[in-house]
């Protein structure tokens, strides 16, 4: 193109015709603020007479509203500065009535933000100066408003809240004030039984790869609490000393797995009224092997164990001699009152005992229980496979068998294929976008707002256009994550008309239980 | 350049001579005056703004280009029924402004003022404040003195013979010379909506096509296309995000007429899904509005390329 070396010519404007005199300024002290109503939209044009005066007049007024410039007295407005380097406008005499909600003092001077000093600009309370001369609403738009402070569609939605009379703030995760708020939340309700929960989800390895998928409503419901809290600034840093510990204990646990298969334990039944094997007791010298400690059966019914052996010398201190302990003395003391069951609890019970535990003899065969366990899941697995040869033989396996279940709501679990997706479920590997983020805080007009104590948002606004992409599910994930128990709402822009979404998420009902 | 400088003071000479004309002037029907004065199209960020009231309307009365106000409204700043200055105009609305010739593009640049004429414009500023201070002090001693001048004719045509009432108004009316005093503080002063003039006035340079804010892609050039032609056939258009379309069809002005279509622009060669044409037509339905689906087409006519749109809509057939 030719012209790209031509240096544009530049426009003369001519700008007195906006300019009013003093009379008209005198005039505009008294000034009606009615806004004409406009009636009834029509359907079509048709020319007749009556509907051409009826546009002429609704044009007419439309003019006039918008000719008409802002005359205020000087009396009552705020003189204030721009500061470009800071982007910030320092007020030069004090605040009037908008100090309760807006701005901020800095070095003990009062100042505002671009957007706000633009809003106040606009509804007459605030005279902005640079360079000792005003600043025109358009010279306002054109200098506040860019990338680094608030953009044109912020500022819209930025000043269509307020002109409602909502409190609207700017959002930064940076601020303290938002870290504070949010301790000073969490204190006044149940914080010490969400604290170790955090603790633990932020040591995710060592969280059963399993756990995700079979956590139950309430466990999830009470990580995403405690999840919150690692969303606070400051106090996501891990602790690595706990981190250490928890490594420590678990290599303990791994450590003492192999003794655990190797370990010869006692015969539990055999025992109880010959000589206690001390051998038993020596192979757990460094770590406790929980499968061979032994504890007495007080409460047995039988009544055959009239006397508890001695402990293994090995584990007393000194010469210190414990004796045989007879037993009859202690079962007076315990309570043997029955207890009351339910009828179907009672059969179970009696049940219970007519097949005693102890006669049969593959139980007996057990030497601890290790061994118990596994032989009672072959013995369950044996019982399923003569049961449903049928099916396992197929390639297709069922989701459920029966008799594993004990209620609908289990079945409804292990027959649900795709689980659904807890919108607010952490998971704080995800990767944070620039390009979406949360622009305001938004509180009520009718609660009583302390710029020192702000409390919880209403809602918080992420801006966006009508030309932009519509969020993704892991944006709303991200920013509802950053929001914690506020929800988000979007203002999306379409030209200067405003529209608030949210996405909000739907349970299905599941009416069966 | 020191034209900065210099117009301010030309300005407040005229403005001195013609204050009282200058209503006359502003409200003579724009006939002449819109001929010869272009409109100013400013960006915020990639944004087309108006800003001054007559670029508003000649743009609404000659070239049809509706826009929104997005600003407060100066009357009433606090409520979102009726909103103000700046109108924000769509890309396209721009487009045919400047390529119709009736307005230019304009960047406000900053100045590296030199402190001489920063200081001038800022002394000029306070000189135009001093000089509007005195001026409204006058007026304000005229109004008090109109008012007592009423009161007394009302006192006369009473006719009830209060002649101690009528003697005492008189005596101020009287004092009221000597002892007037306007509060500084009672001044009013224009809070300028537009670029004004007696403010350091930075350069502002006619863009060049290259460098439009917008980047020009296939799809604002399907959507412009749409626009010039629906303008042409005299409908008035609005953008229509909330109804899911890319313009508003209005029969008459939009002030006092409901939309007619939704119109979707639509390139011919774009494969659209049906579910997506259904889901907007279920919408106009909804909304008592036709769906327009609008593609621009070349044909060439004996040799001439003629741009033409075409338009579809989707009805039910009626048929169970």
């Amino acid at each position: 193109m030719a012209a790209n070396d031509i240096q544009p010519e530049p426009v003369q404007i001519d700008f007195s015709n906006e300019l009013l005199s003093s009379p008209e300024l005198f005039q505009r002290r008294s000034q009606s603020h009615k806004i004409p109503v406009r009636g009834q939209k029509e359907f079509l044009p048709n020319d007749s007479v009556q509907q051409m005066a009826c546009l002429q007049k609704t044009l007419d007024e439309h003019w006039m509203l918008v000719t008409e410039e802002r005359v205020e007295r000087v009396g009552n407005l705020v003189n204030a500065d721009w500061i470009p380097e800071e982007k910030l406008v320092k007020l030069q005499s004090p605040a009037g009535k908008f100090w309760q909600t807006m701005g901020f003092s800095d070095q003990g001077k009062q100042c505002l933000f671009p957007e706000e000093a633009l809003y106040l600009m606009e509804s007459g309370n605030v005279q902005v100066f640079y360079q000792d001369l005003p600043l025109s609403i358009q010279e306002g738009y054109e200098s506040f408003l860019s990338d680094e402070t608030v953009t044109l569609l912020q500022y819209q939605v930025f000043g269509h809240l307020k002109r409602l009379g909502y409190v609207v703030n700017r959002f930064d995760t940076r601020l303290p004030s938002l870290y504070k708020q949010q301790l000073n939340l969490h204190l006044s309700s149940n914080r010490p039984s969400k604290q170790p929960k955090r603790k633990w989800s932020q040591s995710p390895s060592f969280r059963p790869c399993n756990k995700k998928s079979t956590a139950s409503p309430e466990e999830s419901a009470g990580q995403h609490e405690g999840e919150i809290k690692t969303s606070v600034p400051y106090s996501s840093v891990e602790d690595p000393g706990q981190l250490q510990t928890q490594q420590a204990f678990q290599d303990e646990i791994l450590k003492s797995d192999p003794e655990l298969d190797s370990a010869p334990g006692r015969n539990w039944w055999t025992n109880i009224s010959s000589q206690p094997q001390p051998d038993s007791f020596q192979t757990s010298v460094r770590y406790w092997d929980f499968s061979c400690i032994f504890f007495p059966d007080l409460g047995s019914l039988s009544g055959n164990c009239a006397c508890l052996p001695p402990p293994d010398p090995s584990l007393l201190p000194g010469a210190l001699q414990v004796p045989e302990c007879h037993m009859a003395h202690w079962h007076r003391n315990i309570n043997l009152k029955e207890e009351y069951r339910s009828k179907q609890k009672q059969q179970r019970e009696q049940h219970r005992q007519r097949c005693n535990i102890n006669d049969d003899q593959g139980v007996r065969r057990c030497r601890n229980w290790v061994e118990y366990l596994e032989l009672v899941k072959k013995r369950r697995s044996q019982q399923h496979n003569k049961r449903l040869t049928y099916l396992r033989e197929q390639e297709v396996m069922p989701l459920s068998q029966p008799g594993k279940c004990s209620s609908h709501r289990e079945l409804l679990e292990q027959v649900n294929i795709i689980q659904s997706y807890d919108l607010l479920v952490a998971n704080s590997r995800l990767p944070s976008s620039d390009q979406w983020r949360i622009n305001f805080n938004v509180y009520q007009p009718d609660t009583e707002f302390k710029k020192s104590y702000p409390g919880k948002p209403y809602t918080r606004l992420c801006v966006c256009s009508f030309d932009g992409p519509v969020p993704n599910l892991h944006v709303l994930k991200q920013l509802s994550f950053q929001s914690g128990d506020v929800s988000v709402t979007f203002a999306v822009v379409d030209h200067g008309d405003i529209s608030f979404y949210c996405f909000k998420e739907f349970k299905l009902p599941t009416d069966v239980y | 350049m020191d034209w900065s400088a210099t117009e301010p003071s030309i300005l407040s000479a005229e403005q001195h001579v013609e204050s009282s004309e200058c209503v006359d002037a502003r409200n003579k029907t724009d006939g002449e005056k819109a001929e010869n004065h272009t409109v100013n199209i400013s960006f915020c960020g990639s944004t087309p703004l108006l800003w001054r009231a007559a670029d508003i309307r000649k743009c609404r009365e000659e070239v049809g280009v509706i826009g929104t106000l997005v600003g407060s409204l100066a009357r009433q700043p606090r409520q979102n029924v009726r909103l103000g200055r700046p109108l924000e105009i769509l890309q396209e609305e721009a487009r045919l402004l400047v390529e119709t010739g009736k307005a230019t593009a304009v960047r406000h640049k900053e100045l590296s003022e030199t402190e001489e004429s920063r200081l001038k414009a800022a002394e000029l500023y306070q000189a135009r404040l001093e000089q509007s201070y005195e001026e409204q002090c006058a007026l304000a001693l005229e109004n008090k003195k109109a008012v007592l001048q009423r009161v007394i004719s009302e006192k006369q045509n009473d006719k009830k013979g209060n002649e101690g009432a009528e003697q005492a108004v008189r005596e101020r009316l009287e004092s009221v010379e000597k002892s007037f005093s306007f509060p500084r503080s009672a001044v009013a002063v224009q809070l300028c909506t537009a670029r004004a003039g007696f403010s350091h006035c930075p350069e502002e340079h006619a863009f060049l096509a290259a460098d439009w804010p917008m980047p020009r892609d296939k799809r604002s050039e399907t959507r412009f296309r749409v626009y010039k032609d629906l303008r042409r056939k005299g409908f008035y258009l609005t953008a229509a995000g909330k109804f899911g379309g890319d313009y508003l069809v209005y029969p008459g002005d939009p002030l006092r007429f409901h939309a007619h279509f939704i119109a979707l622009c639509l390139p011919m060669d774009e494969k659209l899904p049906l579910s997506d044409v259904l889901a907007i037509a279920r919408l106009g339905s909804n909304v008592k509005k036709t769906v327009l689906l609008c593609s621009p087409q070349d044909t060439s006519e004996s040799g001439e390329e003629i741009e033409e749109v075409v338009y579809s809509s989707l009805q039910w057939s009626g048929i169970v």
